[in-house]
């Protein structure tokens, strides 16, 4: 095996003597206070407009420019893996949902900590959002903060209301308890079928292995409501081997290939991708559907009559022991990579896009599709918790006052590529397609899972 | 076989209309095949486009009230998603055309100087380009990220135009390579005994018995250049530069996107690439003609 | 793997030193004309050092780590990939060929109506990538798709859950990648056909030669090259491209239809790790190498025959 230095490579390849020859400075005419950044686009247009009010706001406190470019998500994933990969970078990244690509850029040692910034607001921000904001870097040895968190969301219920009344049910009736609560939706198929809905099925369950996101995140809140919270806890380790996890493994994926195979659920849903539950849900092919944000409800928002009468948004019903649950939480914000040239502007432009006011009007104009990470903030302004608006509230109680935990991303690397390789929703499709039994499924996914945490080893 | 069959007329003869008869039935059927096979993805997304919601699981097979909003909205850049629409076609066919024609310059003269000319040691230029396909495209991302970044080319059009033209070059010298072989070099040789420079040659005989191969490789530098989305995520920026791939890639960040409007931009910007091959394609029968009497 | 590739380029290198010189020289270009061939070379050679030297010796860098390698062979998903990916090229990229190939004879029918049909034909080609194969995936679907609908409406069939099953899952992207890359290949084909001087068929045509005797000996010997460059350039190409996977199949059902450029992409994209997403696209090599190798001395007997 001829193992090349990068050095030596680069120096054997003409392509290079030309790239000196003919390179020019990175930002030819860039001052020096200049940042580069990268912006995340949203989902709707008023998110990218407040996030150009932030900007405009910024420069125009602080006499600094911000040089910002914004991309979907597709294209700022491989734009950041690759100016991380060659060195090539801008000052800052913002992005809604780093976490699976994060944890491998801290690990790496990749980003600049940014504990600086963190520290400023550090009092007012979640405890959630701070955990999901640090990560262990593998260089230094150390878990520190790599994130600036501004945002953060979770998974609601999103059911139509309507269909639940035609099928002749009371929403309110609905149990208090995760599986009764899911139960309480399968008797609306028979009804609603006979009522000329042919091809529509109780529940929306994302048993998916294609997914990236969904199958991920449905498995993780059956865990959590089956006592299976701590599969992964802050150190970084894995838990297969507690009794009590692995009790909740089985009750968890049990549960979901019994309402698959009982025909509940769409089968095709085995191979959904993660915009096609979104797809059925909007024609009315299920009733409910467990998703994050409120983007379901928000997509609507020109049928006053679906958005204002029709969809319900709610919150996460107790775990089977009666207990409430933790949601699982993700966090959205900024990060510097090692290497920025204005580093300097980067944060200051963060610590000022950080303080309670400035996040407030950007999430606030960006139709409150994501919470703020200051959990005061959701007090202190009424539109939060505005009861004329049907979803909000449910949604703001349950991603910011209620229980939340960060999602398992921000502890290990591993989680991410555990999620990648779609482990969990896999042990569905091994007792529904392979006839595998639950206890056989969970010990295959067990142990490959402790594979891949064995490959990070916190120091 | 009868696939292979050249069209020519037959004598008149009894079993010979019969046989045309069977023939000319079998094509017909074969025709219905293809036009089965081909149109069902692009009618479906017709369906989407044609959709008020964008509704991916109507379950119709006919438009149910067909509406022309998403095609209303795409020609008038009426969703945000859209709004630089025809700045970014234009985009589009600076990029496919430039990358066409440096593909067709570049691809054509090598083969010419390696095939024709019989350029000492040429055929290790034309190896070594086989060095470009050893790593898929894709995966060669982050490199070139960082050499278009050393060129001083972030955000630039030509970046992109450069990259796919290294793509599709070697593609084109070998393609041209295979087809010069069916050019007699007495043409050439007859031409410089006349007194014909080099450039004259690659001019007036071989660029024009090339056109088949010229039409079909360049039609390709054309679509790579205009369907690819990769390299356009990863070298341009702002809206002002971007490709409408870069633009249709923007549905693809929600699970919520107006798929309508997602299907109406993509058949618009299907039309171009068809026209062209198809105004383009006469040139290739000019070109087999000029081979016919000359050789 | 970068040393086989180096060991695999050194003794395609040493054949080709062992030419008898001369062959090289024999075009016997004079002064001016030679300029004039240097000068004609000069801009593939610039695109050659200024974009590809250094993008393929990176890469090469990037997936050279032997950790990486064990990395790759200890996720369960690889060699299932690799299966995959052999299925998927062997069948896909073969089959695309051969029906391209019999399809061009079609399209030189000189019909008003197959001229039509060239361009409609051809759509599937011009589409962007990513809404087409979306397309396909919804239409797929089981209890909602456009296929499974028409099939009830039309015939009163109950299609399967495509996508649900391995077999049909592969066959899906396999079907896609067909759809999508057919036209190209053909038009490519068509070009060729269009090169065969008409005297060749006419003296077939005196010499009695009809229909598959005419395609026997006329059409066939001339396209062979031309059909071996496109298929081995076709299946180098296929072996990278993960567009009809990752949109159409998406991997599923459980990861069983991921082949080594969609499972590359997720290393390098989705978790951040493009080393290990180049390794696993590097395991193609030993298969890719040896048509590299083929490509190359199809290139240079081709120029020792003119």
């Amino acid at each position: 095996m001829v193992t090349m230095s990068r050095r030596s490579a680069m120096a054997a390849s003409l392509g290079f003597a030309a790239t000196s020859v003919l390179s020019r400075p990175y930002i030819a005419n860039a001052a020096a206070t200049t940042a580069t950044v990268w912006q995340v686009q949203g989902f709707f247009p008023e998110e990218d407009a407040a996030f150009r009010k932030v900007v405009a706001d910024y420069e125009k406190a602080s006499g600094n420019k911000i040089d910002y470019s914004i991309m979907p998500f597709m294209a700022l994933n491989q734009k950041s893996v690759s100016a991380l990969t060659s060195g090539d970078v801008p000052d800052l990244i913002f992005h809604d949902a780093p976490e699976t690509i994060l944890p491998q850029f801290a690990w790496n040692d990749t980003l600049l900590d940014v504990s600086d910034v963190v520290d400023v607001q550090k009092s007012k921000l979640s405890p959630t959002a701070l955990d999901c904001a640090s990560y262990y870097n593998s260089v230094k040895k150390a878990r520190s903060f790599y994130l600036c968190p501004i945002k953060q969301a979770c998974e609601p219920f999103h059911i139509w209301g309507d269909l639940v009344e035609k099928a002749g049910f009371k929403l309110s009736d609905a149990p208090k308890t995760w599986d009764a609560f899911w139960d309480f939706f399968k008797p609306m198929q028979k009804p609603l079928r006979d009522k000329g809905m042919r091809k529509i099925y109780a529940l929306g369950l994302q048993v998916t292995t294609v997914g990236p996101n969904d199958g991920n995140n449905l498995f993780a809140a059956f865990m959590i409501a089956n006592g299976g919270k701590d599969i992964v806890t802050k150190d970084g380790k894995l838990h297969t081997d507690d009794p009590k996890i692995r009790e909740a493994m089985i009750k968890s994926i049990t549960w979901m290939a019994a309402a698959y195979t009982g025909g509940f659920v769409p089968p095709e849903a085995l191979s959904w991708n993660d915009a096609d539950d979104n797809n059925a849900f909007h024609e009315k092919l299920f009733v409910i559907d467990f998703d994050g944000t409120l983007s379901t409800e928000l997509a609507m928002f020109k049928d006053k009559k679906a958005y204002l009468e029709e969809m319900v948004t709610m919150g996460l019903p107790n775990g089977n022991d009666g207990k409430p649950v933790p949601a699982l939480v993700g966090t959205g914000g900024g990060f510097i990579p090692k290497g920025s040239k204005n580093a300097e502007v980067a944060k200051e432009y963060m610590k000022y896009f950080m303080q309670p006011e400035v996040m407030n009007a950007n999430l606030k104009e960006g139709l409150g599709r994501w919470v703020p990470a200051i959990p005061s903030i959701v007090k202190d302004d009424p539109f939060w918790l505005d009861p004329k608006d049907p979803h909000r509230p449910p949604y703001v109680q349950e991603a910011v006052l209620g229980p939340t935990i960060p999602s398992y991303n921000a502890f290990n690397p591993a989680w991410g590529q555990v999620q990648a390789e779609q482990l969990w929703t896999q042990s569905v499709a091994d007792i529904v397609k392979n006839g595998m039994t639950a206890q056989a499924a969970t010990d295959k996914a067990f142990k490959r899972a402790e594979a891949i945490f064995a490959k990070f080893t916190f120091g | 076989m009868s696939l292979a069959l050249a069209p020519g007329r037959r004598p008149g003869r009894p079993r010979y209309r019969l046989r045309r008869a069977v023939v000319e039935t079998l094509c017909l059927a074969l025709g219905f095949v293809l036009v089965i096979w081909s149109l069902m993805p692009v009618y479906n997304m017709v369906l989407i486009a044609l959709s008020e919601h964008g509704a991916v699981f109507s379950g119709d097979i006919w438009p149910h009230a067909p509406s022309l909003e998403s095609f209303v909205v795409v020609w008038t850049q009426g969703f945000w998603y859209l709004e630089h629409f025809w700045r970014q076609f234009g985009n589009s066919f600076f990029v496919g055309l430039m990358t066409m024609f440096l593909t067709l310059l570049i691809g054509s003269l090598t083969s010419f100087t390696i095939g024709r000319l019989r350029l000492r040691h040429g055929w290790l230029l034309t190896n070594a380009a086989l060095l470009t396909y050893v790593i898929p495209a894709s995966f060669l991302a982050i490199p070139f990220y960082r050499i278009m970044q050393g060129y001083g080319l972030g955000d630039n059009p030509w970046s992109v135009i450069a990259a796919m033209v290294t793509f599709a070059t070697p593609y084109a010298i070998f393609i041209f390579q295979q087809y010069g072989k069916s050019i007699p070099m007495e043409l050439d040789e007859s031409a410089r005994i006349d007194g014909a420079s080099p450039l004259q040659i690659y001019v007036w005989i071989y660029l024009p018995l090339m056109a088949p191969a010229l039409v079909a490789v360049g039609t390709y530098a054309l679509l790579l250049a205009w369907n690819e989305y990769l390299y356009q995520f990863l070298l341009l920026s702002s809206p002002d530069v971007m490709t409408v791939p870069v633009a249709l890639a923007q549905f693809l960040n929600s699970d919520e996107s107006p798929w309508n409007y997602m299907m109406a931009t993509a058949i618009v910007y299907a039309v171009p690439p068809i026209v062209m091959y198809y105004g383009f394609r006469r040139y290739m029968a000019a070109g087999l003609t000029m081979g016919g009497v000359k050789g | 793997m970068s040393s086989t590739a180096q060991q695999a380029l050194a003794v395609s290198r040493s054949f080709v030193a062992s030419r008898p010189a001369h062959r090289a020289w024999h075009g016997g270009l004079l002064g001016t004309e030679f300029a004039w061939a240097i000068a004609f070379a000069i801009p593939y050679a610039a695109v050659f050092c200024a974009f590809v030297v250094y993008p393929v010796a990176y890469g090469l860098w990037l997936g050279s780590k032997p950790a990486l390698y064990t990395e790759l062979f200890s996720d369960p998903r690889f060699l299932n990939a690799v299966l995959n990916t052999v299925l998927y090229v062997g069948i896909g990229v073969n089959l695309k060929m051969a029906l391209a190939f019999l399809l061009s004879g079609f399209f030189m029918r000189k019909r008003w109506w197959v001229k039509s049909l060239l361009v409609i034909y051809i759509l599937p080609w011009a589409v962007p990538a990513l809404p087409a194969f979306m397309s396909i995936h919804w239409l797929l679907n089981g209890q909602w798709g456009f296929l499974n609908s028409a099939l009830w409406m039309l015939f009163g069939i109950d299609g399967p859950i495509w996508l649900n099953s391995h077999w049909l899952g592969l066959g899906a992207n396999i079907g896609s990648y067909i759809w999508k890359n057919m036209p190209f290949w053909t038009v490519i084909f068509i070009a060729g056909r269009m090169a065969i001087p008409q005297e060749l068929y006419e003296a077939a045509d005196m010499d009695g030669a009809t229909g598959l005797r005419r395609f026997r000996y006329v059409t066939l010997p001339l396209l062979a090259q031309l059909y071996l460059v496109s298929t081995l350039l076709s299946t180098i190409w296929s072996l990278g491209d993960f567009n009809a996977v990752f949109f159409v199949s998406g991997g599923g059902p459980a990861m069983s239809t991921e082949v080594l450029a969609t499972l590359g992409i997720r290393y390098a994209f989705t978790i951040g790790d493009p080393r290990l997403g180049v390794a696993c696209v590097m395991c193609a090599l030993p298969l890719l190498l040896p048509m590299v190798v083929l490509l190359m001395h199809k290139l240079r007997t081709q120029e020792v025959q003119l």
